[in-house]
């Protein structure tokens, strides 16, 4: 059965790669759920900036850390709870992320059909920027937040589930049903959904693209501040964290078809239960490899993605 | 309702390409007026001047509301419409991955629309009972002819006095050319609007219109023509009906 630390590894039955017991497998599962909600939290906000306004952000894992340091720094400082921390600075994101889109129009949008292309080196730019001025100010060892709800956990059977990762679970199914909701009943939500299939045409209906995009683009930053809280309750960060979430970010989005919420959540538990099910079988060294495995075979299969329309 | 459009000696282009030149015409209220003229003679630009889309570089639009004048070449495109102009784009323009009642409500994205949207919506639904079928469709899969039914209706949801058509019988075969004229036409006297359509099929167009100008290389070449006036006139015969009779 299932014991604390060996269990994971238990491989010595032989029999193919199915080696370990149907309960470990179960288990596995279970984890990689919550993983992939998790994943789901912090990849919603690219869901909507890369793949509903074609905004190539790879600087929005740093934007994730950064959310976290935020957190870190309300939770350190005044003690207040992590996840309420990632509520408040949702304004400042909000703005944060109308700064950074009107300068990535003005910079490219405006001057050519290649924004798209020449805007990565400056989206990987910030994202550098960020990194560095966390490290200057933070230094590189690990932070982490405290609340009530970290490190407890509920037992359920044989399975010990720890609560942050229910938080996760609870977040992520809110900001998927909150946005989709958001995109198809409001006339701004529909709207964000129809700027980058024809700004001309939206613009002859009397909305302005620009700040529609403006718009959408400061609310994939303010979800963020939430997601960067779960980051920190989750796990403890360091400054490069970023990094090890381009891939599962990216991957995730372009796997549930660019710009589908519900989509987004589904591709980001596949790739959940995907990596926890490799861990538990092969070990922590092939997990990384797995993202871009799965978002190659779901293109060959499905290039417009899982529920790409 | 007093309403029309004034426009006098427009000059525009793109650069150094001049598409108008010295364009007057004029729609009044009620009517259906026709401008003719093939292929890139200026007739879409025309279209974009009147929605603030494409900026003259000499003459004036104005639009003239229960006396109160209006220069369209000052306003941009959201306040024209808020004036009550809706264009039907070249090429429908319609978001392909959204559904049609998704880019019928989005044709009421103005504050002003917003408050009429259901009555609008169920007035749509009854013009074109195929979209009220198709509602939760993607604009997209929809044959060419159900899809300039929806950009139609689309443009009638911000509850436009004048409506705009540039070339509606783009890309449809001769059939639903003629049921799309119908649709314009019908719309037209059931709401008492203000049409101003841009066509090359001149036997259509001219099923509908009130009055016709006749665009060549920009240029207006016939002026404030009745329909006898535009089927005598030599220049609509030499482009339309088959040479010189």
């Amino acid at each position: 059965m299932i014991n604390d630390s060996g269990g994971v590894f238990e491989t010595t039955t032989g029999r193919g790669w199915g080696v370990f017991s149907v309960e470990l497998l179960i288990e596995s599962i279970i984890f990689g759920v919550l993983l992939g909600c998790f994943y789901c939290a912090v990849s919603i906000g690219l869901s909507v900036a890369f793949g509903l306004i074609d905004v190539p952000h790879i600087a929005h894992p740093a934007f994730l850390v950064l959310a976290a340091y935020c957190v870190y720094i309300l939770n350190d400082t005044w003690g207040i709870d992590p996840l309420l921390a990632g509520v408040l600075i949702t304004p400042l994101f909000f703005l944060f992320g109308i700064v950074v889109y009107r300068l990535y129009h003005a910079m490219f949008e405006k001057r050519g059909s290649d924004a798209a292309v020449r805007g990565i080196a400056f989206f990987f730019g910030v994202a550098f920027i960020i990194e560095v001025l966390i490290i200057l100010q933070f230094g590189v060892d690990q932070r982490s937040v405290t609340a009530p709800y970290i490190g407890k956990s509920w037992r359920i059977l044989e399975m010990r589930i720890p609560i942050r990762q229910i938080v996760a679970f609870v977040v992520a199914v809110s900001l998927t049903l909150a946005l989709t909701l958001y995109l198809s009943r409001t006339f701004t939500g529909r709207a964000i959904r129809a700027v980058a299939q024809d700004e001309g045409a939206l613009r002859l209906l009397g909305a302005d693209p620009i700040r529609i995009k403006t718009w959408a683009f400061g609310l994939a930053t303010a979800i963020l501040g939430i997601a960067g809280a779960l980051l920190i309750v989750v796990a403890p960060v360091e400054p490069t964290l970023d990094r090890a979430y381009i891939g599962r970010t990216f991957c995730v989005v372009v796997m549930a078809g660019l710009g589908s919420m519900s989509g987004t959540l589904v591709a980001a538990i596949i790739l959940g239960v995907a990596e926890s099910v490799v861990l538990t079988s092969f070990g922590a060294s092939w997990a990384p490899a797995i993202s871009f495995s799965l978002l190659l075979a779901v293109l060959a299969v499905r290039p417009q993605g899982l529920f790409g329309r | 309702m007093a309403l029309e459009l004034k426009i006098a000696g427009v000059d525009a282009g793109y650069g150094p390409v001049k598409a108008l030149q010295g364009v007057t015409l004029e729609v009044r209220a009620g009517e259906t007026v026709v401008l003719l003229g093939t292929n890139g003679n200026g007739k879409s630009t025309l279209m974009k001047v009147i929605t603030g889309q494409v900026r003259p570089t000499r003459g004036t639009v104005t639009l003239v509301i229960d006396g109160q004048s209006h220069d369209l070449t000052q306003l941009p495109t959201d306040a024209i419409v808020d004036l009550g102009v809706a264009l039907v784009p070249e090429g429908r323009r319609l978001f392909p991955k959204l559904t049609v009642e998704e880019n019928l409500t989005l044709g009421a994205f103005r504050k002003a629309a917003r408050a009429a949207i259901a009555g609008n919506l169920d007035f749509a639904y009854e013009s074109f009972p195929v979209l009220k079928e198709r509602r939760r469709q993607l604009a997209g899969t929809m044959s060419g002819g159900q899809q300039q039914m929806l950009a139609i209706a689309r443009a009638m949801m911000s509850s436009p006095k004048l409506l705009l058509v540039d070339e509606p019988s783009v890309g449809l075969s001769p059939l639903l050319v003629a049921q799309t004229i119908t649709a314009i036409g019908e719309l037209k006297q059931r709401l008492g609007l203000t049409v101003l359509m841009a066509e090359q099929n001149f036997h259509q167009a001219v099923r509908i219109a009130d009055r016709g100008y006749v665009i060549v290389h920009g240029e207006i070449a016939l002026a404030d023509a009745s329909v006898a006036q535009l089927r005598d006139n030599s220049i609509v015969k030499e482009l339309y009906l088959g040479g010189v009779a």
